[in-house]
């Protein structure tokens, strides 16, 4: 129900300009973005409301589940780690950790104290448990894939109560950080054929309804570990229709987009609508342009090295998404992460010019594939086509309809605009998406000698030194990668102006500290 | 009698049709649905599972006629996707849908018909023509344009109206009653421009009959010739026009219940579209042609009921009618 | 034939007809002319020319990737109007065959096929559509294939109602009787004499097809981005519709000015043909 003041002013007097002709030289102002989201005290209780877009009719509250309803996750469980803004892991349900001197056995202590929503407490079968079902065949986790390749569910022991004990097949000193996936939220012992319904978890909100690509909310837990949070209650609403969602908001039906990263036109609306805003968030979107090494276009690596000298990632921002965001210079891992290698590759069209002419492939000429799916592929597309014809490469923007984008396209035709989320660790970034024969590595090239350096940085307990083997890895990716990471980019999420301390990272939105500004009204 | 018989008769031959051309369409696919259901997290492992657990091995015949006797008992099968029976879904939707196709309906047909005859009885005059160049613009804009200015200007501009239905298929009566009336105004504005324009017509005809022209010179009223004696005749031909744009309703749900993301048959037709929930699909076609092969069936009834010449005359085709206006029925709907 | 003849059979179409045929050939024009009198490439985006008003450069301002709406709105019934005069020439030809055999032939075979046609028209046309697309993907080819399955039905119901009293004239009888009772008669006797309907239909047709391939695309299942469209373009731009009004209101002006002037050139020709458009209503 439209609830609140009005925008009927502003618009009213737009509607005005349109009536008398729409003619006139009236053009939008530029977009000025908030930089970041509003902060400051809100009202203790409230109701948010958020519009999501739904992952599927099956969708599950089973984090496990590749269909899991994403954003109720961080809502209503705890994972034993998680990750901070700067890439770092920290504690949520295990309070410390530590391993063996060769990384092979991980101790996790559990926090004291805490209890499911059914008020059962948590203990280290539970946790067993949950590793169990991630790991499960039947579940087809997309995070057991990373993770089988270490341990079984055998290898999983509840030491006591509060003790839980990895034995890993091979050294890996940056294993907890692969327990922050948003697939490894913490769900109790037995729950496993329920917990796609009742969603019971430590959260600091307990559910209250679900319905699987329909309506839910959640209620705070007023005992929940590290506070009550803020809000008193989230509803959630599935909108599948990205123009419908916007609508939702500027109606102020709802409060937040979730999952909604407005391109410049809705950005512009929102911000110029009264009651509504943006915010960004910093880097979100880590947009990739894979280039398919087994292609017969791509199989030779000096073709692939021209593909990257042709392009400056800094001007490619400025194009493609106005410069809201960071240049990623074929680096995969995102700036705002520690273990990012410092300073960028050249960039160098007289070069990749000669490159292309020793591959005997001067004047390439194929397609590039983008698509709706996401709204800023096809700005990249654009820049990058426009960027790399000073090198003599001729693309051709092909768009494909969004519902066959990643079944047809991707990790199928040799060029094309991808994109996914960040918020990986940096180990399961860079062993998810670019070793061999990963279900993930979107550009099919297998580089053994990557391979080797990954594994020599897991085996590696010492911090500096596996940080600077993180580091040879990146170097080799933007190098002789065929996966570019021409930019990351902000994403832009409306929300309502009353919602302050909305923060979203890591795969999980800060909900304790989420709420809304005491109503002025 | 026997022509009802023989009417009944071809309604379900038509719907075992509609069924074999509906399925066999839908099992024409040739994506593979577990990989499209799986989209990016479609390991070859996970696609393998999930093709198990759909059974997409077995004959595409043997298949047909389970789902077509299944369906006969009211079991539509379960969804691709969300693995709930498809009849609940349906069902659930459907209702959702009746909630604005019987009041766009009901506002629809007794506005276009009033507005229809208005035109009629002042043939030529302004109000005529200002009926005229309306129905010609409605029928000019597409409906995803109606819809689209509605919401900015009753939800977003002047917010008297919710812009979308939040709730999703869960919504309950009071959650869709404010949504209920922008959608509903989509369809009739969608739908009254054929059926003015056929009552018009009609009533012309009518009221230029030496009956209706008798009729007047005696002095009686003119309103009282219009509405007693010219209309009834008058929506005979017009009966086909009307049954026509109601079962279309359901096929202009679609766009309408997608921009007002209205929980209903269309947007889950849409829905069903994108992540190729085959059995939901053929149960909506199937669900469609039910209705239309019903409303027709209720329009021929109903013309039956009005004129009992009906009967005759269809077996002397030689002798000459007012119109031939059930067998040159219209055909179907611009969408 | 003179100048003056065809002005005046011209004249006798009716103002009506030749306003909404004008209508229709303006569009068609500026359609077929747009690769040389668009000012830009419908294309080309222009990151530092987002979402601006109406100016001498762009006269219809840009939109949200900063292309020129004009430009755009130009191109953007290439694909509608294309698939139109395909679809609905395969629709007429294809329609107005089954529907002359169903009418020739009477008995089982009529029967049979007016069982089939109404089985085919008992789901609405854009479920249909949507089927069909779902099924093979979108395309130019499979839209207009797919149109055509759906709307041949429809003609052929028209064409059969019209060639039926016209097979039972006692001209075509006495060429029967004579013998000739073949399919040259169908098409030397029937089809001139239905003429005038398969040329209202086609008028008609066109027009639906015009709105049912701008809803798909504005479903998402017509043309993909960045082909201009109008459909597609009322989709994109319709959020910023308050900001930037033009980039949704030039496509729907254009549009409506063809589905116009083809509805009035349809209701011209029917009044001029006599076959009363209104009460053969939304067939």
């Amino acid at each position: 129900m439209p609830q609140g003041a009005t925008r009927r002013t502003l618009l009213q007097g737009a509607l005005a300009g349109l009536a008398a002709g729409g003619l006139t030289a009236c053009g939008a102002p530029p977009l000025i973005l908030p930089k970041s989201a509003v902060t400051g005290t809100p009202a203790r209780g409230g109701t948010l409301h958020i519009a999501r877009p739904a992952a599927s009719a099956a969708e599950t509250l089973d984090s496990a589940s590749s269909l899991s309803a994403y954003e109720y996750l961080g809502a209503i469980y705890n994972r034993l780690v998680k990750l901070d803004v700067k890439g770092k892991t920290v504690p949520d349900l295990a309070t410390e950790w530590s391993s063996n001197s060769d990384a092979t056995q991980w101790t996790f202590t559990l926090r004291a104290g805490v209890s499911f929503h059914n008020g059962k407490p948590l203990t280290a079968a539970d946790v067993r448990y949950t590793i169990a079902h991630i790991l499960d065949p039947d579940t087809a986790s997309p995070q057991a894939g990373t993770l089988s390749t270490m341990f079984g569910p055998k290898d999983v022991e509840a030491v006591d109560d509060r003790t839980v004990r990895f034995r890993l097949k091979t050294p890996n000193a940056e294993f907890p950080s692969l327990l922050t996936a948003y697939q490894c939220y913490i769900i109790p012992e037995g729950s496993a054929k329920t917990i796609g319904k009742t969603g019971i978890g430590t959260g600091p909100f307990r559910l209250e309804s679900y319905r699987a690509a329909g309506a839910g909310a959640v209620v705070a837990n007023e005992d929940y570990f590290d506070g009550r949070p803020v809000l008193d209650r989230i509803e959630f609403f599935s909108i599948q229709d990205t123009s419908a969602r916007v609508n939702a908001l500027l109606s102020s039906q709802v409060d937040l987009l979730a999952q909604t990263n407005m391109d410049n036109a809705t950005a512009r609306v929102v911000t110029g609508s009264r009651g509504t805003t943006v915010a960004r968030v910093p880097n979100a979107q880590w947009y990739t342009i894979p280039m398919l090494a087994t292609s017969k276009e791509f199989q030779d690596p000096l073709v692939r090295r021209a593909m990257k000298l042709a392009y400056d990632s800094d001007t490619l921002l400025q194009t493609a998404i106005q410069g809201t965001g960071s240049g990623g210079w074929d680096n995969p891992v995102p700036p705002n992460l520690e273990a990012r290698l410092p300073g960028h590759r050249p960039y160098d069209p007289e070069q990749a010019r000669a490159l292309l002419k020793k591959a005997g492939k001067d004047g390439l000429r194929i397609p590039i594939y983008t698509s709706a799916y996401e709204p800023n592929l096809t700005p990249i597309a654009v820049a990058y086509a426009e960027q790399v014809r000073k090198a003599g490469i001729d693309l051709t923007i092909t768009s494909v309809s969004s519902d066959s984008y990643y079944t047809a396209v991707w990790m199928k035709k040799p060029l094309m605009v991808s994109y996914w989320y960040t918020g990986r660790p940096v180990d399961q970034l860079l062993n998810q998406i670019f070793r061999s024969g990963s279900s993930y590595n979107e550009s099919g090239l297998s580089d053994k000698r990557l391979d080797e350096v990954l594994d020599a940085a897991r085996a590696d307990t010492n911090e500096q030194s596996r940080r600077a083997k993180y580091q040879d890895a990146q170097q080799m990716i933007v190098d002789n990668g065929a996966d570019m990471t021409p930019i990351f980019g902000d994403r832009i999420v409306g929300l309502s102006d009353r919602v302050v301390n909305y923060q979203e990272y890591g795969f999980e939105f800060d909900y304790v500290n989420i709420g809304l500004k005491a109503s002025s009204s | 009698m026997i022509y009802v018989a023989r009417r009944l008769l071809a309604s379900v031959v038509t719907l075992f049709l509609a069924s074999f051309f509906v399925f066999f369409a839908v099992q024409a696919l040739p994506g593979d649905v577990a990989e499209q259901l799986l989209g990016q997290n479609a390991t070859p492992e996970a696609v393998a599972t999930l093709r198990a657990q759909l059974g997409l091995d077995q004959s595409v015949w043997v298949r047909y006629f389970d789902w077509l006797s299944s369906a006969v008992h009211g079991d539509l099968g379960t969804s691709l996707v969300s693995g709930e029976s498809v009849a609940e879904t349906l069902s659930t939707a459907f209702g959702h849908t009746l909630l604005i196709a019987i009041p766009a309906m009901i506002i629809g047909v007794t506005i276009s018909v009033l507005l229809g005859v208005w035109a009629a009885a002042r043939r030529g005059t302004k109000v005529d023509n200002t009926v005229s160049v309306l129905t010609l613009i409605t029928m000019s804009i597409p409906e995803f344009v109606v819809a689209t200015v509605l919401i900015i200007v009753f939800a977003i501009v002047i917010p008297i109206f919710p812009a979308v239905v939040l709730q999703g298929p869960s919504a309950t009566f009071s959650d869709l009653l404010p949504a209920l009336w922008l959608p509903i105004v989509t369809l009739v504005i969608s739908m009254v421009a054929y059926i003015i324009r056929s009552t018009r017509s009609s009533t012309i005809d009518g009221l230029t009959t030496e009956y209706a022209t008798a009729a007047e010179l005696k002095g009686v009223k003119r309103r009282v010739v219009l509405f007693k004696h010219v209309l009834p005749t008058a929506m005979l031909p017009v009966l086909p026009v009307i049954s026509i744009n109601v079962a279309w309703l359901l096929g202009g749900v679609v766009v309408t219940e997608t921009v007002f993301n209205y929980p209903g048959l269309g947007k889950l037709m849409i829905d069903s579209v994108s992540t190729r929930d085959l059995p939901v699909l053929q149960a909506i076609a199937l669900l469609s042609a039910c209705v239309y092969v019903l409303v027709n069936l209720a329009a021929d009834l109903l013309a039956l009921l009005l004129d009992p010449r009906q009967r005759t005359s269809r077996r002397r085709s030689s002798r000459p009618r007012p119109k031939p206006a059930l067998e040159a029925k219209t055909s179907e709907v611009p969408t | 034939m003179s100048v003056v003849t065809a002005a005046r059979r011209a004249k006798r179409l009716g103002t009506v007809t030749l306003v909404g045929i004008a209508m229709v050939a303006i569009i068609v024009l500026l359609t077929i002319l747009s690769p040389i009198i668009s000012p830009y490439d419908p294309i080309a985006s222009n990151a530092d020319q987002v979402l601006l008003g109406s100016s001498w450069e762009h006269w219809l301002g840009t939109d949200a990737y900063g292309r020129d709406v004009l430009s755009r709105t130009l191109e953007g019934g290439r694909f509608a109007l294309l698939v139109s005069l395909l679809a609905t020439s395969i629709s007429v030809v294809v329609g107005t065959f089954v529907g002359t055999i169903a009418a020739y032939y009477e008995g089982w075979i009529d029967g049979a096929i007016t069982r089939v046609l109404d089985a085919l028209l008992a789901v609405p046309a854009i479920l249909w559509l949507l089927l069909i697309v779902s099924v093979f993907g979108t395309g130019t080819w499979v839209i207009v294939v797919a149109i055509s399955v759906v709307y041949s039905p429809a003609v052929a119901r028209i064409t059969r109602a019209a060639a039926r009293p016209v097979l039972r004239s006692p001209y075509v009888v006495a060429a029967q009787s004579r013998g000739e009772m073949s399919l040259p008669i169908l098409y030397r006797e029937v089809i001139p004499n239905i003429l005038d309907t398969i040329l209202v239909e086609f008028a008609m047709r066109a027009c639906w097809v015009i709105l049912l391939v701008s809803t798909l695309s504005f479903l998402g299942f017509g043309v993909s981005p960045p082909t201009p469209d109008w459909g597609l373009m009322i989709q994109e731009n319709r959020t910023a519709l308050v900001v930037a009004p033009m980039g949704t209101l030039s496509p729907i002006i254009a549009l409506s000015v063809l589905v116009v002037g083809l509805n009035l050139a349809a209701d011209g020709l029917g009044k001029y043909f006599g076959v009363d458009r209104a009460m053969r209503g939304v067939a």
